[in-house]
């Protein structure tokens, strides 16, 4: 008797949850718009792991290529696994590369983000004379075709004295701050000044203002930029070596005069893979980031 | 963005073998505008230090860091100057680094921006491994410093007739640029497919033709392509002394018609019926690599004793020795003219002539480069050490490679064919 109470009971708490659950409307927090049953559903989940299959089947031969000692056609897989690739990568200076190239994509991250917020903040606020002459400016770097632009401001560069591992870092910078600059703006254009002002008006100074609000709320608009401004230093051949003039060699260098010969190919997926490993952690760190989000957390 | 100037290719490093055409035309009219502007410009010429005599040249050398620009694609090779090269500089005082590059023109290109921005004695260029059409470039816009090879004890090892040393395809070298190595064009096959290997270069045509879609060559500009060219033209003009080396529009009118006649009457037989050709020598490698043709050509014949070592390449692969003879050249170390490490540069070049250090480089296992030395005029125990050196499965020696060897065209030749074959048999496909 009492087990049967109880049982009906719990159909009872059951119904009314399901009731309860049923009567929120899409849209409502939490919950999608509209929900995909049946054959889209299927259609959803075949189609994004189609999509994540596109993504990471390039990294197959890759991982596959950096342990393969031997691998000619027509076979299939290696032939012979070994780390002749790795050995190949380390005589050639990777480790090196490595880390001129993680300390130039970083100090590139620290100088390019904060401008492009800066940029962005004053160019959300519309009070920036010649807001729109302004903004074709800082994007026209985009513009330029990279090749003529670095030999011209090299000459400059050069004449100016100006050491060329700071040649590369500012031109890379000028790079960065378009990208920064656009994350930056989409960011402040969902920005309320409301919570600055608030904190304001409550009595907080401005740097406590910046650091306790407005800095937490950009955080992840933030990191965001800094993970591109950062992809512009990682990914950079061209400025690296023209302005750098040998002084700074980076993995795409040895990335570019390994995969320049003929049976480098374990050594240079090897070196591939160093290199698309740390923006992956980057992009991992951000996406948390995002997480973080307080706006995300309501 | 870092894609513009992967051209990808073998030794030597005067290869002008662009992956994508388009970007290196770029790339060549940034140099060639850049070299303008050099020679136009008010800056005086700089023509570095002057030294006396060895002794001088030790005691500026002394503590300098030499930065030697090279193409970056040779594992051997970068682990020859990492592992050989550099510690016997380091034993004379002097540090090298390498830059790996994946075109030579990159260093050129630095050289040209910084003489153009007048910096005259601190350029970041110490060295560059060069040959060819780079040199002849760097030659114009007086971008080399020159007559210092002289001063080199190790020269004395080195014969002073030998045309390929005393002429960089038809540009002299003019104490300009130090003799490094020296290279031979080689037709190689897979001996598991060809059984009855043709002797002379219009038999491999003749072969290409009886065997269908087993035979192609890279397309000019490749060099290796439009090595393959020169090869032809000798060939069809009844040896290389029929082919005057400098250029002239009569030699060419005259010549070329028989040459192009031939190479057109070959294309329905060569790889994909010659609808399509090879755009590097790395993809003609690739192609016998993979067994979709049974023959090639190289002109960095040093790599494939590796090649078949670590699997790329069949270990049937066999080099090809024609009865005509092929073409031969030579690499060499340049200084730009505003190096600040002048005398570091000239302490590794002389290094670089030593009988260590050419032995060394011999020797298959390290790279397998041809030495530039004088064999006959070294000492008896000097010669021994090449003579001690093992013999390469694949590479025949230079002796037997180079036999009947023919000099190279002047560089004026080279774009006025490549220009010939362009138009009339890639424009046919």
């Amino acid at each position: 008797m009492t087990l049967s109470t109880s049982n009906v009971d719990v159909d009872r708490a059951q119904r009314h949850q399901r009731e309860r659950r049923e009567r929120r409307m899409p849209g409502d927090a939490g919950r999608p718009l509209s929900q995909s049953r049946g054959v889209m559903r299927t259609a959803r989940l075949v189609s994004t792991t189609l999509v994540a299959l596109w993504f990471a089947l390039p990294f197959l031969p890759l991982v596959l290529w950096s342990f393969a000692n031997s691998w000619s056609a027509p076979a299939v897989l290696p032939m012979t696994l070994g780390t002749d690739g790795l050995t190949a990568a380390l005589a050639n200076g990777a480790v090196a590369a490595f880390g001129d190239s993680l300390l130039l994509s970083l100090i590139v991250a620290a100088i390019a983000t904060p401008l492009g917020a800066m940029a962005a903040r004053a160019l959300s606020r519309r009070t920036l004379p010649f807001g729109r002459l302004v903004s074709v400016l800082l994007f026209s770097p985009v513009l330029l075709p990279p090749f003529a632009a670095v030999l011209g401001i090299n000459v400059v560069l050069l004449r100016a004295w100006v050491p060329p591992e700071l040649g590369v870092i500012l031109v890379l910078v000028v790079v960065a701050i378009p990208y920064t600059t656009f994350s930056m703006r989409v960011a402040y254009a969902a920005y309320d000044d409301g919570f600055d002002e608030a904190a304001r008006t409550l009595g907080a100074t401005s740097r406590f203002t910046l650091w306790r609000v407005h800095l937490p709320l950009i955080a992840p608009a933030l990191a965001r930029s800094a993970f591109l401004a950062f992809l512009v230093g990682w990914s950079d051949y061209l400025v690296t070596l023209v302005i750098g003039g040998g002084q700074l060699v980076t993995l795409p260098l040895i990335i570019a005069s390994s995969a320049a010969g003929i049976g480098n190919e374990s050594s240079v997926a090897v070196l591939s893979l160093s290199a698309v490993i740390p923006p992956l952690i980057l992009l991992a760190l951000v996406s948390r980031a995002r997480n973080l989000d307080p706006g995300k957390q309501s | 963005m870092h894609t513009w100037s992967f051209s990808r290719r073998t030794t030597p490093p005067n290869a002008t073998t662009p992956r994508r055409r388009a970007l290196s035309v770029l790339a060549t009219t940034a140099v060639t505008a850049l070299a303008l502007t050099a020679c136009s410009a008010p800056t005086t010429t700089p023509s570095g230090p002057e030294f006396f005599d060895w002794s001088d040249v030790q005691v500026a050398a002394d503590g300098q860091t030499v930065k030697l620009w090279m193409w970056g694609g040779d594992d051997q090779g970068n682990a020859y100057v990492d592992d050989v090269l550099a510690p016997a500089a380091a034993a004379q005082g002097v540090t090298l680094e390498r830059v790996p590059i994946a075109d030579t023109k990159d260093a050129l290109n630095r050289v040209f921006t910084e003489l153009q921005a007048g910096r005259n004695d601190d350029g970041a260029v110490d060295l560059v491994w060069i040959n060819g059409d780079n040199f002849r470039t760097g030659k114009q816009a007086d971008a080399w410093f020159c007559d210092w090879t002289g001063l080199l004890p190790n020269m004395s090892l080195v014969s002073d007739s030998d045309p390929l040393l005393t002429e960089d395809f038809g540009t002299p070298v003019d104490g300009c640029e130090a003799p490094w190595h020296k290279a031979q064009f080689s037709f190689v096959y897979n001996s598991a497919t060809v059984e009855n290997p043709p002797t002379t270069i219009d038999g491999i045509l003749d072969w290409a033709e009886a065997n269908p879609g087993r035979f192609t060559y890279p397309a000019a500009p490749d060099f290796t392509g439009s090595a393959f060219l020169r090869s032809v033209l000798y060939s069809e003009s009844g040896g290389y002394e029929n082919v005057p080396s400098t250029y002239s529009d009569e030699a060419f009118d005259e010549l070329t018609p028989a040459l192009l006649d031939r190479l057109e009457a070959l294309a329905p037989s060569l790889w994909r019926e010659g609808s399509t050709y090879p755009a590097t020598s790395e993809q003609l490698t690739k192609l016998f690599a993979d067994g979709e043709i049974d023959m090639m050509m190289t002109y960095g014949p040093a790599t494939l004793t590796a090649l078949v070592e670590n699997g790329t390449l069949p270990d049937t692969t066999r080099v090809l020795t024609v009865d005509d003879g092929t073409l031969g050249n030579a690499s060499f170390f340049g200084i730009p003219s505003n190096s600040g490490n002048i005398a570091g540069a000239m302490v590794v070049a002389n290094e670089a002539l030593s009988v260590e250090q050419q032995v060394a480089k011999a020797d298959p296992a390290v790279w397998g480069q041809f030495t530039v030395l004088d064999l006959d005029a070294l000492s008896a125990a000097d010669r021994e050490l090449f003579d001690a050196l093992p013999q390469s499965p694949v590479v025949p020696s230079f002796d037997i490679l180079s036999r009947n060897a023919s000099p190279e065209l002047s560089a004026e030749w080279v774009p006025a064919i490549d220009e010939a074959w362009r138009t009339r048999i890639a424009a046919g496909q």
